[in-house]
């Protein structure tokens, strides 16, 4: 749906319906809230429009009329192809044909570490689920694990070695790095590589080695979205670099300095998980409290109970208000930070009587000082051991590294650098000048996936091998260290980067296998049995002990808090799907809705209501930003709750050579990032240019007419134990047939964290295609389980709600009457099936769902030809073709395969043997899904809980999904508003 | 008044309206050649090598299960591996020119394409494990493969077919020990099917279910 223009009044307008009686209580946005007359007329477009051919004349109608009956007759006289079957030479071990195996690895991510198990059909990896016995995962996913399948079977990949962008061959390379190991083994001066995040313990001790054997030589980390503030905190806190490992099962009150730890944290799935375990009434341990403080909204500060937008750089002010009213001593003067002080009064009360069980933490965006004052109340209020304790990191941090190679470079000092999978290029800060500089460098190497930026400028570009191609091994943020195996050889001539720093220091031994091996001989406790535990269980490691840890408060003599004096500041964020730009060519993570704003394929300045109101702005508006001399013209996106005075920019876009997917795509966030101050710039200048930009964004899509979507109860309305379900009312409609199970299906939106984990997993489980961002615009996504996010109140700080929404498998089920083809029925096991063989496309179906959740194939989506992206997809689940309507199915492929196996062995399928993809992957434990017959089973007693309740409730379609209500827990001191 | 159509039109009509019954019954059959399965009922299928199931199992005696060993464990029977062939064929019969591709496969590790003979329509998903499991007889849909010199398919594989047994399964039902037996007959098929679909637990409703075969 194409923007609609905000007139300046719409705040007016807005608060104004709000404070109606008849007033709607939850909103999409903010176009809808003002009620504008053209909101209605747009909205009944959105399901799915006819494409607007360029009106045909009469004949030209009939023409292409006949045409098309012609070739479609003749489509429609081939017979199935003669298939073949080719068996095995001789049969690897244990391989039964047809069936799943999982195999233990790691996934990593700019420095997040995941222990998964992947998925391998007939030796290909087609899936991604956690792997319960990893402590950073549990058995959870996310949206980004979920894509990196896609990621292995991208045909964009780099394949093969290019030299001056010429095809070469590793042979040739291992010749000329011979040449560079002569020139550099007694001085290695000029002679630089850069990488991500140092997760890898062999590749610390390849790292090590070749800074041996080349005296003088550097090895930066650096990651675009790094953790160096937080640990620059620790330094300036303890002395010595340290990372805070949080315990949220653990805090009853808790407060995030922009800490976005639900979605931008390492460590998030694990903590989403601790998190949301504290947030069930139900729960023995009673509901924790969250304080979020932050400039911009954060899927952390969606779930907060009071939620207080702040400019990000009042932040600091605001945790020096907050330590005074702790009564530390010796604190700077600062500037008001504009919080009022009867809510940070109430705060502090609240922390003090929950000493030892509360925790304040600071996000990466604000500076060291920040963090460093989060471990010094933590300490004070005897946290520290309990809610937070501390490891050491196993490579320092280096916050001068990309400066300092920019100085280098600028000298000539630097004669070959070597870049793993870091693309400098684009990914550094304008500031820098480093795409620039990079020219200068005699012979730049490059290694990895793409070819990128970064890899155009070199003169070696060298293929990467695919984390599911590699052997490995990772350490995640709480220290547990995992190997990563191989689930196939390598699809094209690539390299580990273990195999490839091995070619570059001619080793003897350049197989990836014996090299991470090697590396664990060296570790207590080996033998090949140790060895094939380590490897077979996913955890090869466990996570170190705490290091004691003292904040001292020296560090508070030396601060100056600046105040935040300028009309407008500049926040930089990662993209929650691309992330730092590194995923811009996966289009599963591009057309996800991004969490808050639900734009798809794009970003944009996020600006708060009232200034885009002031300027006269509307989404989509192209503005020029300018930053200390540097410009960028990007589209801006009203966000409610947004803080006043600050615009939010995502990095990872304006990619120039992502792929086919990902180039240009956005702006190029980065352009505005200064070398100092990576996450706030002062200053900052918006001039409208009169373009318009259409933004692909979903969140007035499938719109549900339901006044209450979302319920919400409060502490007293919980605890009368009232059900929010009523006793359905009869209905004329016979009772569907009952069989041996009843499948049905919770969410509970008190758990829910809007990370959109589940749509990606159901994305890659169901062979579900993507569309293009013209595609969205039209309202044509295709995501069988979409996450709506909603807001209410005051557009200035509304609260902010999440829901996921599937097909609710109705008992009578609206769709099925209208189908003319009996494409759409019920099972006896209550599931409302699809029958994609029947489905003719009249999309009745669709239009008399009142859910919007079933998705019409308009074009011929999934791509059919591409060789690659076949092999990733589900053999269990068919492939849609054009003109056929498709939905949730509640994972029926999953289903069957526990009715089998139980079937087989004559006994009931048990609670918990069928999880479906979105419940697998959901960090929080969200979804449930089991057997409504079985009292026991604990989707029927999250049914009975007094919090469940129905969509659409009064329309008596008695659906098999159901909800349970939001509880808040705000400070009974504060009031519910603040 | 003279006659408005010639004596002969009678005839040319009469021609023009068989024209037009030769085209619609040559259309209507070249439809159904082209449309049909790639392989007919009843018709050996061409394999690279001419393997003989009467040999095998009839005249060997060798159980199904030797060669097609998932079937009681997964969606699909299993081909075997070359390897199988070599327990006996790096022994027997090694220099006769009609199993020269299977040496050669074992030899050169390239793997052997084989005709497919029972093809399944798209959209249907099927499992060997559970009709095994629930007294389906190898002999129920694969015919007399131990009197097959070359394998054809017997049954049409039709969703008519399909449901002919998944609406009445006692029709066709057998003990479980008796599935691999090619030769057995029931006595009572009635009976000793209404007993067995109440032993295997056989919800009758839920088998013409949709959702049981297709996804």
């Amino acid at each position: 749906m194409p923007p609609l223009r905000l007139p300046p009044g719409v705040m007016a307008t807005a608060r104004r319906r709000l404070g109606g009686t008849q007033g709607a209580r939850f909103w999409r946005s903010l176009e809808e809230l003002a009620g504008e007359p053209g909101f209605a007329r747009e909205l009944d477009g959105t399901l799915g429009r006819l494409p607007e051919p360029d009106s045909p004349g009469r004949r030209r109608f009939l023409q292409l009329l006949g045409a098309s009956l012609a070739f479609g007759g003749l489509a429609a006289c081939s017979g199935p192809p003669a298939e073949q079957m080719v068996p095995w030479v001789s049969r690897p071990g244990d391989m039964p044909a047809g069936q799943p195996r999982f195999y233990a690895t790691v996934l990593h991510d700019a420095g997040d570490v995941l222990g998964v198990l992947a998925e391998s059909r007939e030796g290909r990896p087609t899936k991604i689920e956690g792997n319960p016995a990893h402590p950073a995962s549990l058995g959870a996913t996310g949206a980004l694990p979920q894509a990196a399948v896609l990621d292995l079977w991208d045909p964009d990949r780099s394949q093969a070695p290019l030299r001056n962008g010429v095809a070469s061959s590793w042979d040739v390379f291992a010749a000329e790095a011979s040449d560079w190991r002569a020139r550099f083994a007694l001085d290695g001066g000029g002679l630089v590589v850069v990488g991500g995040a140092l997760v890898s313990p062999t590749l610390r001790a390849q790292r090590e080695a070749f800074l041996r054997r080349f005296p003088g030589s550097r090895w930066h980390a650096y990651e675009a979205v790094g953790s160096t503030q937080a640990e620059q905190g620790a330094r300036l806190a303890f002395g010595r670099p340290l990372l805070p490992r949080y315990h949220f099962e653990q805090a009853d009150v808790i407060v995030a300095l922009e800490a976005d730890f639900l979605g931008g944290m390492p460590g998030r799935v694990a903590y989403a998980r601790a998190f949301a375990g504290r947030r069930r009434p139900e729960g023995p341990h009673g509901m924790n409290r969250l304080y979020a403080l932050e400039g911009t909204p954060s899927l952390a500060g969606a779930m907060a109970d009071h939620r207080w937008a702040l400019r990000s750089s009042a932040i600091a002010l605001a945790a020096l208000e907050l330590a005074r009213a702790l009564d530390v001593a010796a604190l700077p003067a600062s500037a008001p930070s504009g919080l009022p002080p009867a809510q940070l009064a109430a705060l502090a009360a609240d922390l003090v009587a929950h000493r030892g069980r509360s925790l304040i933490l600071a996000g990466e965006s604000q500076p060291p000082e920040v963090h460093a004052l989060a471990h010094l109340l933590n300490q004070r209020l005897g946290n520290a051991g309990r809610t937070v304790d501390y490891m050491a990191p196993a490579v320092p941090a280096e916050p001068e590294a990309l400066p300092g190679l920019a100085a280098a470079i600028r000298a000539g000092q630097v004669h070959t650098l070597v870049l793993l999978d870091s693309n400098l290029a684009y990914a550094a800060p304008a500031g820098l000048g480093l795409d620039t500089l990079l020219r200068q460098v005699p012979q730049v190497v490059h290694w990895g996936l793409h070819r990128d930026e970064t890899a155009q400028l070199a003169a070696w570009h060298l293929p990467a091998s695919h984390a599911l191609e590699a052997w490995s091994d990772a350490q995640s943020f709480d220290g547990t260290v995992a190997i990563a195996q191989p689930l196939l050889a390598p699809l094209y001539d690539t390299r580990s980067v273990h195999e490839f720093v091995a070619v570059l220091m001619g080793e003897t031994v350049q197989d990836g296998h014996a090299i991470v091996q090697s590396y664990w001989r060296t570790q207590p406790g080996d033998d090949p049995e140790a060895w094939r535990g380590r490897v077979r269980g996913g955890v090869a490691q466990p996570a170190p002990p705490a290091e004691p840890a003292v904040a001292s408060a020296a560090f508070l003599h030396d601060w100056q808090p600046v105040a935040a004096d300028t009309p407008l500041e500049l926040l930089f964020r990662p993209d929650p799907t691309v992330w730092d730009g590194r995923h811009a060519n996966n289009g599963w993570l591009q057309e996800l809705p991004k969490p808050l704003t639900q734009l798809t394929w794009g970003n944009a300045a996020l600006l708060d209501p009232q200034l885009a109101a002031r300027m006269g702005l509307s989404n989509g508006d192209v503005v020029a930003l300018d930053c200390a001399g540097r410009r960028v013209e990007a589209p801006v996106w009203i966000m409610p709750g947004q803080a006043a005075g600050c615009v939010t920019v995502h990095l990872g876009y304006g990619r120039r050579h992502a792929g086919h997917v990902g180039d240009d795509l956005g702006f190029d966030a980065y352009r505005l990032r200064g070398a100092r101050a990576p996450w706030i710039a002062p200053g900052l200048a918006l001039a409208k240019t009169g373009r318009r930009v259409a933004l692909a964004s979903t969140q007035d899509h499938f719109r549900i007419e339901d006044d209450a979507p979302v319920r919400e109860l409060d502490a007293a309305a919980l605890a009368s134990g009232t059900p929010l379900r009523q006793p359905p009312p009869p209905s004329f409609y016979p009772p569907q047939p009952q069989g041996e199970y009843a499948w049905g299906m919770t969410v509970d939106l008190n758990a829910c964290i809007g990370c959109k984990g589940c749509s990606i997993a159901c994305q890659a489980e169901n062979n579900i295609p993507v569309v293009g961002a013209d595609q969205v615009r039209r309202g044509r996504e295709m995501h069988w389980i979409r996450v709506d996010r909603y807001y209410a109140g005051d557009p200035a700080r509304p609260r902010l709600y999440h829901q996921p929404v599937p097909c609710m498998h109705c008992e009578h089920a609206p769709c099925e009457l209208v189908c003319p083809v009996g494409a759409t029925v019920h099972d006896s096991e209550g599931l409302n099936v699809q029958v994609y063989n029947r489905c003719v496309g009249t999309r009745f179906c669709s239009n008399n769902c009142p859910y919007k959740v079933r998705r019409f194939n308009f074009l011929q989506y999934s791509d059919l030809t591409g060789e690659a992206l076949k092999a990733q997809r589900n053999p269990e689940v068919s492939v849609r073709n054009r003109g056929v309507m498709e939905k949730c199915t509640y994972c029926i492929q999953r289903i069957e395969r526990a009715h089998i196996a139980a079937d087989r062995g004559n006994r009931a399928i048990a609670d918990g043997e069928v999880v479906t993809a979105c419940q697998a992957a959901c960090p929080t434990q969200a979804i449930r899904f089991g057997n409504l017959h079985d009292p026991g089973s604990e989707v029927s007693r999250a049914h009975a809980s007094p919090r469940s309740y129905d969509l659409l409730e009064e329309l008596n379609t008695r659906p098999r999904t159901s909800y349970l209500a939001r509880v808040r827990n705000p400070n009974p001191a504060l009031g519910d508003e603040a | 008044m003279s006659q408005v159509f010639h004596p002969r039109f009678g005839f040319r009509a009469r021609l023009a309206l068989l024209g037009v019954l030769v085209l619609i019954v040559g259309g209507c059959l070249a439809w159904r050649g082209m449309t049909g399965d790639p392989h007919r009922l009843g018709e050996p299928v061409a394999q690279p090598v001419p393997f003989s199931h009467k040999h095998h199992v009839g005249d060997d005696g060798i159980d199904c299960r030797y060669c097609h060993a998932d079937v009681e464990t997964s969606a699909f029977a299993g081909l075997p591996p070359i390897s199988t062939c070599m327990t006996c064929h790096s022994q027997l019969f090694t220099d006769t020119p009609m199993l020269r591709p299977v040496v050669d496969s074992w030899r050169s590790g390239r793997a052997l394409h084989w005709n497919r003979v029972y093809q399944l329509p798209d959209f249907v998903y099927f499992d060997h494990s559970i009709h095994v499991a629930k007294g389906v007889g190898c002999v129920t849909c694969h015919g007399r493969v131990d009197r097959m010199p070359l394998t054809r398919r017997v049954v049409p594989l039709s969703m008519k077919w399909c449901l002919d047994c998944h609406r009445d399964p006692q029709k066709y039902l057998r003990p479980r020990e008796r599935v691999f037996d090619l030769d057995w007959h029931a006595r009572d098929q009635r009976r000793l099917g209404l007993r067995l679909v109440r032993a295997y637990r056989i919800d009758t409703a839920r088998l013409t279910d949709c959702s049981v075969c297709h996804r």
